[in-house]
């Protein structure tokens, strides 16, 4: 297996743009990562685009308005971890030596998705979506299991959404910019009690895009190889198996495999963007992550250890709560986010010195599954 | 009269007269699957027995939810039930508005309408907080 580089990420501006075709977003990014990678379309030999909502082939329509066609192009869907698996498959295709270099795409027009003003149900025929499940149900039955059992108030959890929309008033990228209260989070028009509309990601238009080489290769385009350490993809377990929803069982075991890939611990990683699609995703995260023991994570929200100047700045991007969530473009967003700041080119959100980031995502509801997905990259400079 | 139609075939049936969840049990290693199963989903056997799971649960988790969806109109409460036999599912839970909710609280099935469709009326299980019969008073 050979050692695999990012040279060059880009994105769009996440927001709401009903007006944007996603071969425009598609385009914007990917035109973004070849030019950040000096990378020519023709150099590129194959390409995943991830994408849930829009239909057929979006892949090859957005890498067509950027001279590349006439190749390998792979289309991905796995809920909200989409992203995250197109660029694992992109890893592999240039680790395994099938391929040298390649550009993985990731894009979503939420505004314009036939569940635009919905809550996000699962797929068709689904018994517990018949019932009335949507995303929102499923992480608010966790969040009030997890308060209850552990003790855990709606003050503290909102604090992660504070810090993660103080993150995004500095990041360019982000589509909120603006600074909340505790008490205006908690006091939002509650959604699926007891998570309340500022406890939630937005809807979100955006995409984001990657340029994967071989290590050797890399060496063409840049002085300054992001190498990818580890890359980890699973699905969700049966639910007679998952002991405690207050918890991820997935994620736990996704980042145990990650951090043993990478020969590294998470005593190593200075640098996160974690699934923070609920304010309290990202307090159980920590834990899952293995950043802390149960019982502490609200003390790294409280004590501002997970703060963009703290040691182990989580979301300094401001996370899918601020920076928005185009579900299939986020993985790849977390991606470009990592790079920029082990780069040191994260301007006003840069965290000092960071060497190894950590990016995390999770997503899909299905009955009698803890979840759909969940992948962990671990990326070092 | 309407035509009442399950919501789906083969998840719930009336046994002496009162509604349960129709289930199955590996004979191999015991684990309980709702809905039924072809072949256990733990240890692979095919010897696995239908049997009709219990009628009450305790309340594991819940949420009133406050944006529509397919079937239902806010506000809705839904929750995780879990049952004696060691599994959770997920339900519409109904008279919450009675009877407040709370974690653990003691649960029982019901089955009632869920939705209309054209001409019918759509049934389904959903989970009511377990009441204690007073003595003499007719519920």
């Amino acid at each position: 297996m050979r050692e695999v580089a990012i040279v060059g990420v880009g994105s769009t501006v996440f927001g709401k743009f009903p007006e944007k075709a996603l071969d425009e977003l598609g385009g914007e990014a990917a035109r973004a990562a070849l030019k950040d990678g000096g990378v020519e379309p023709r150099d590129i030999q194959f390409g995943y685009c991830s994408n849930l909502y829009g239909g057929m082939v979006i892949g090859q329509a957005v890498l067509r308005d950027v001279g590349i066609t006439d190749t390998e192009i792979t289309n991905i869907e796995n809920a909200c971890a989409g992203g995250a698996t197109a660029f694992r498959k992109g890893w592999w295709d240039v680790a395994s030596g099938l391929y040298d270099i390649g550009i993985v795409v990731g894009v979503e027009s939420m505004t314009t998705s036939p569940i635009a003003g919905k809550l996000i149900p699962p797929a068709k025929g689904d018994i517990s979506g018949e019932l009335g499940m949507n995303m929102v149900a499923r992480f608010a039955l966790c969040q009030r299991r997890y308060m209850d059992v552990f003790g855990v108030s709606l003050k503290q959890i909102a604090k992660v959404s504070v810090k993660n929309h103080h993150n995004g008033c500095l990041n360019p990228y982000s589509q909120y910019k603006r600074e909340l209260t505790i008490e205006e989070i908690i006091n939002s028009r509650p959604i699926c009690e007891p998570i309340t509309l500022l406890q939630c990601c937005p809807a979100t238009d955006g995409a984001a895009a990657v340029i994967l080489t071989s290590l050797d290769v890399a060496k063409k385009y840049t002085n300054s190889p992001i190498v990818i350490a580890a890359s980890v993809l699973k699905s969700g377990d049966y639910t007679y198996r998952w002991q405690d929803a207050a918890f991820s069982d997935m994620t736990y075991k996704c980042a145990n495999e990650a951090y043993e890939m990478a020969g590294l611990g998470p005593e190593d990683v200075n640098v996160c963007e974690l699934h923070d699609a609920f304010a309290v995703t990202e307090l159980q995260h920590y834990v899952e992550l293995g950043f802390c023991e149960r019982g502490e994570e609200v003390r790294l929200i409280e004590e501002g250890i997970t703060a963009i100047d703290g040691k182990l700045p989580v979301n300094a991007s401001g996370g899918l709560l601020s920076k928005g969530h185009p579900i299939s473009a986020s993985g790849v967003a977390q991606i470009a986010e990592l790079v920029w700041q082990l780069r040191g080119e994260a301007g006003q959100r840069q965290v000092a010195n960071a060497k190894v980031g950590l990016a995390h995502v999770a997503g899909g509801e299905v009955t009698e599954l803890e979840s759909g997905a969940v992948a962990v990259h671990i990326l070092k400079r | 009269m309407t035509t009442r139609v399950p919501f789906r075939e083969g998840l719930f049936e009336k046994v002496s007269g009162q509604w349960t969840l129709v289930g199955c049990r590996c004979k191999q290693c015991g684990q309980i699957f709702f809905p039924v199963r072809e072949w256990c989903l733990n240890c692979s056997s095919g010897d696995l027995e239908r049997v009709n799971l219990g009628r009450n649960g305790k309340l594991y988790s819940f949420t009133i939810v406050h944006m529509p969806s397919e079937h239902f109109e806010p506000p809705y409460a839904v929750g995780w039930i879990e049952l004696a036999e060691g599994i959770r599912i997920f339900s519409q839970i109904r008279g919450w508005q009675e009877h407040p909710l709370g974690i653990g609280m003691d649960m029982e099935i019901a089955v009632e309408k869920l939705w209309d469709e054209d001409e019918k009326e759509i049934i389904g299980y959903t989970f009511r907080p377990y009441v204690v019969k007073q003595r003499g008073v007719k519920q």
